[in-house]
């Protein structure tokens, strides 16, 4: 990785340091999380302990979202089937088979048991990862653009089917009775664990490949990469996290609705995504902490504001609104958002900015206009 | 039999136009601009609610709706001109050159936008309005009961098709616009004024919104601030099936989309007819791995090495 | 000496051959190429000129697999490689620059490089290495970790050179590298290219309008004009025959002569 690594003498603190300064992205990252965590469980209250368990779980969209979007620059519109299907999963195995009863008609196997929550999670993000392979196998051959669209036709094929299974989901009514155990603490692990899944992977061979597409897919498939089968991985693994955040979220709110997985939670995590920098992996994250801020805060003023006495309140749709505005602010001025494709700054030496496959640049100016 | 299957191809043929003048308010923006604008089922939203603007009332009060028809017509349109102007200036203009992902981005923020502006003002409860009901009336022909409705639709569709082309094809402005659709950089090099082309086509975009707008008030007689997004959906649906950059694919997009969606319904068993958005949705999907381009493709989009 | 090539496991072989028979590609009626045959070796520098449009790209595409030949046959080490992706290719040992360059731009120079080593099926480590060693071969060194959109056009080129050469290649095609680059520079080319086959064992293809370049580097060189082989031969046979004399004064291209 690092050139003047190589001069200095292998001493385990060296060693040491060069780990450190590898993950270094991730563990700043995790850090940040847990600190966070860690003061609002301190603090006790109850109502912020659950926005920011709900702000971790869309953490774990968003990184997955990121593993395939920001890697491949393919802006995949259709990621939320994943989500959908993870979290219905997780209700058909870990439901009591007495609550099944009342809204379901499972095949036996389902309607009879109830699985421990742990290898259930797993399962029900392997689910999605499996629909992802399938459907991707022809979908990694299209063109940006038609890859986009077949992946939103993807989503739309789930919702409309899941919004009408009325034996599997209970159709468009909310089903209820999914046990409920997700934490601050455990959606912070499932959010630690997919930075560092998502780091690793950008630094591999893979990661790598997959971003030459992004730059050029002509020159990339003359240097040997096939296309297809790179996109198809970063689709599988991000599947499998995005599945991952619908069974958090299933645990978390103990139910569900399929009307929840369509337009709003897309739009919502693809702005996160695109404010906070799409080509890297703390641009995934400082989004997720920057919009949910906003949103939070836009909620307060929906809500009602006191200002001397006098209570404003906003009309519903005020969020949405200030999110949308924000979004196109953002494109228009910033479009490489506010990470701009960096990573979390090694904060010694001179060579400080971090790009997503590790390395640093030492001189950052772009050449005069007149190419 | 030969009733029903005259009215379903009547039917089938009069959803088929909404569509494709929708799918054509999309296609001409992306012919220019490599944009789908998303928002496109919101300004035909917008052109719907401002039948009652004014009111905010419960029970909506038409306003404009009121009006005499060629008045009202033409203030519809002349609204959504404006709407698709303003949109394109603020929103898409600064943007012109990024990636089409990020204007697609961007045409899906502007639809939030719009609607939860209208949320926010009109609440989220449908209102229904009564547009022009009697057209809802059915002519007898021979034994067929037919909508005037769906006649008008149909006229009215194969008129605006038909002022299109002449003006593609025979207008300055529109010659310009089909040189620009093929190779934009080219085109401004050879003096067609690109703000001017985008504008032009967001202004006919507006228009057709506009008449989808009145055509679809007039058949389904509510208003909801999400009517849009069936309309956006399909009609890209549309465009996509088409062929992207292909105006004529658009509209043939379209029609294969309203005779797939009422095929659909009519042959399918009941317990699987809820389904058919699903079947609609897997039809494009497969016509895109089966030919990615569309139905009509495009040289243009066709990169070089 | 010339050891990466060899660290990469395979040895090029000193008899390998890279040839085209009898191609011919039609665009809708026109033939943008019409039976060309090319035969070169292994550490042989082959140029190809031809006055603008007369289907050099074409032909560099059809060998690297953009391009599907309406007939003909090309075969790589007397392995039929015609139709063949250009990913597959690029693994089998063709590596290619581009004339719009197309680097990755949001990329470092060294990961430029590296992801060419990769597609060949190296791990990243060695893939890293390998980018470097070339990087200090080609005396870039210094630039090897900035952005690669940040390096003005003459340094560009050359990375996309090093790009091609990163994949250990048994044939590398260059298209038009010294297109725009100033006399100076187009000697640093000329050196960087006549050094090639001996340090990575493998032959060059060069296409090029330069005619200071080609003749300065080319061992043999081929002349196209619309579509059609017109001669074959050294440089001073080149220069001499009268058909190429010809077709250079009867078309506009721009270039200086030796």
């Amino acid at each position: 990785m690092s050139d003047a690594a190589m001069d200095r003498p292998d001493t385990a603190a060296v060693r040491m340091v060069a780990v450190l300064r590898f993950f270094w992205t991730p563990i700043v990252l995790s850090l940040f999380a847990l600190a966070v965590v860690v003061i609002v469980w301190a603090s006790g209250d109850g109502v912020i302990a659950r926005t920011i368990t709900d702000a971790l779980i869309r953490t774990v969209l968003v990184i997955g979202l990121y593993i395939f979007i920001g890697n491949s620059g393919v802006l995949a519109f259709g990621h939320i089937a994943f989500m959908l299907i993870g979290g219905y999963a997780a209700a058909w195995f870990t439901m009591s088979p007495f609550k099944k009863s009342f809204a379901l008609e499972l095949p036996a196997i389902l309607a009879n048991n109830e699985f421990p929550v742990f290898p259930s999670a797993i399962v029900a993000g392997l689910l999605p990862a499996l629909v992802a392979a399938i459907v991707g196998i022809p979908i990694m051959r299209l063109s940006g653009i038609a890859a986009s669209i077949a992946t939103f036709a993807v989503l739309a094929i789930f919702y409309t089917v899941y919004s009408n299974w009325d034996s599997w989901t209970f159709g468009a009514s909310t089903l209820v009775g999914i046990p409920i155990y997700v934490n601050m603490w455990i959606a912070l692990a499932w959010a630690v664990f997919a930075m560092f899944v998502a780091y690793i992977y950008q630094q591999t061979k893979f990661g790598l490949a997959l971003r030459a597409t992004r730059e050029d897919p002509v020159a990339a498939r003359a240097a040997g990469i096939n296309i297809p089968t790179q996109r198809l991985i970063a689709f599988v693994v991000s599947a499998f996290f995005m599945g991952i955040a619908g069974v958090l979220q299933a645990h978390f709110l103990g139910s569900l609705i399929v009307n929840g997985f369509w337009l709003g939670i897309t739009f919502l995590s693809l702005a996160m995504l695109i404010i906070g920098g799409q080509r890297s992996l703390t641009g995934a994250v400082v989004g997720v902490t920057v919009v949910s801020t906003i949103v939070e805060l836009l909620r307060q003023v929906e809500a009602g504001v006191e200002v001397g006495g006098i209570t404003f309140e906003l009309p519903g749709g005020f969020q949405e609104l200030g999110l949308a505005v924000l979004i196109i602010v953002v494109l228009i001025y910033r479009p490489a958002g506010i990470m701009g494709g960096l990573e979390v700054p090694w904060p010694f030496g001179s060579n400080r900015r971090v790009l997503a496959g590790g390395f640093t640049i030492v001189r950052a100016e772009r050449a005069p206009a007149g190419e | 039999m030969l009733q029903t299957i005259i009215q379903n191809a009547v039917d089938a043929i009069s959803l088929g136009s909404l569509f494709a003048l929708t799918a054509l308010g999309i296609g001409l923006i992306f012919g220019v601009m490599r944009l789908i604008n998303f928002a496109h089922g919101d300004f035909i939203m917008v052109g719907a609610y401002a039948l009652i603007v004014p009111s905010a009332a419960d029970a909506a009060m038409m306003f404009i709706g009121a009006w005499p028809a060629p008045i009202l017509v033409i203030s519809i349109i002349s609204v959504l001109i404006v709407v698709a102007l303003a949109s394109e200036r603020v929103a898409f203009r600064p943007l012109r050159t990024a990636d089409p992902s990020i204007l697609l981005i961007t045409s899906f923020a502007l639809s939030f936008f719009l609607q939860n502006l209208v949320l926010m003002v009109y609440s989220g409860r449908p209102k229904g309005i009564p547009l022009w009901p009697n057209l809802i009336q059915p002519i007898l022909v021979g034994d067929i009961r037919i909508p005037q409705l769906h006649i008008i639709t149909i006229s009215v569709t194969l008129g605006l098709l038909i002022l299109l082309v002449l003006f593609l094809k025979r207008t300055a402005i529109g010659i310009q616009m089909r040189a620009a659709s093929e190779d934009f950089q080219m085109a401004r090099l050879l003096g067609v004024r690109g703000n001017r082309v985008i504008a032009v086509a967001f202004a006919i975009s507006g228009l057709l919104a506009a008449v989808v707008a009145l055509l679809f008030v007039a058949q389904t007689g509510t208003l909801s601030y999400k009517m849009g997004v069936p309309l956006v959906l399909f009609a890209f649906v549309a465009t996509v099936v088409g062929g992207m950059g292909s105006l004529s694919g658009a509209v043939l997009g379209g029609f294969v989309v309203g005779i797939a969606s009422v095929v659909f319904q009519a042959i399918l068993p009941a317990d699987m007819r809820l389904n058919d958005d699903a079947w609609v949705f897997g039809l494009i999907l497969l016509i895109l791995l089966v030919r990615p381009t569309g139905l009509v493709a495009v040289k243009a989009l066709q990169e070089r090495v | 000496m010339a050891q990466t090539a060899l660290q990469s496991g395979v040895a090029n072989m000193p008899d390998d051959t890279l040839e085209a028979f009898d191609i011919s590609v039609d665009f809708e009626g026109l033939a943008a190429i019409d039976n060309v045959t090319i035969a070169m070796k292994n550490k042989e520098i082959f140029g190809l000129i031809g006055p603008n449009g007369a289907g050099k790209t074409t032909l560099v595409n059809v060998l690297t697999g953009f391009q599907k030949p309406t007939q003909g046959r090309v075969m790589l080490g007397g392995k039929d490689i015609t139709g063949w992706a250009p990913h597959k290719l690029g693994r089998g040992g063709l590596a290619r620059t581009f004339q719009a360059v197309r680097l990755f731009r949001d990329l470092p120079v060294v990961e430029n490089l590296e992801v060419a080593a990769v597609g060949t099926g190296l791990g990243r480590r060695e893939a890293s290495k390998r980018a470097l060693d070339i990087l200090k071969w080609m005396d870039f060194e210094e630039k090897a970790f900035d952005q690669a959109d940040t390096l003005p056009y003459g340094e560009e080129r050359r990375v996309g050179i090093g790009r091609a050469l990163a994949m250990s290649p048994r044939f590398v095609l260059l298209d038009e590298p010294a297109a725009g680059l100033s006399d100076a520079e187009c000697d640093d080319l000329m050196g960087v290219i006549s050094r090639i086959p001996d340090r990575f064992e493998c032959g060059v293809l060069l296409i090029e309008h330069n005619m200071r370049v080609i003749m300065g580097v080319c061992h043999r060189i081929h002349v196209i004009d619309s579509g059609k082989t017109i001669a074959e031969g050294t440089p001073d046979e080149i220069q001499a025959n009268p058909e190429v004399i010809r077709a250079y004064l009867g078309s506009k291209s721009e270039e200086s002569r030796a």
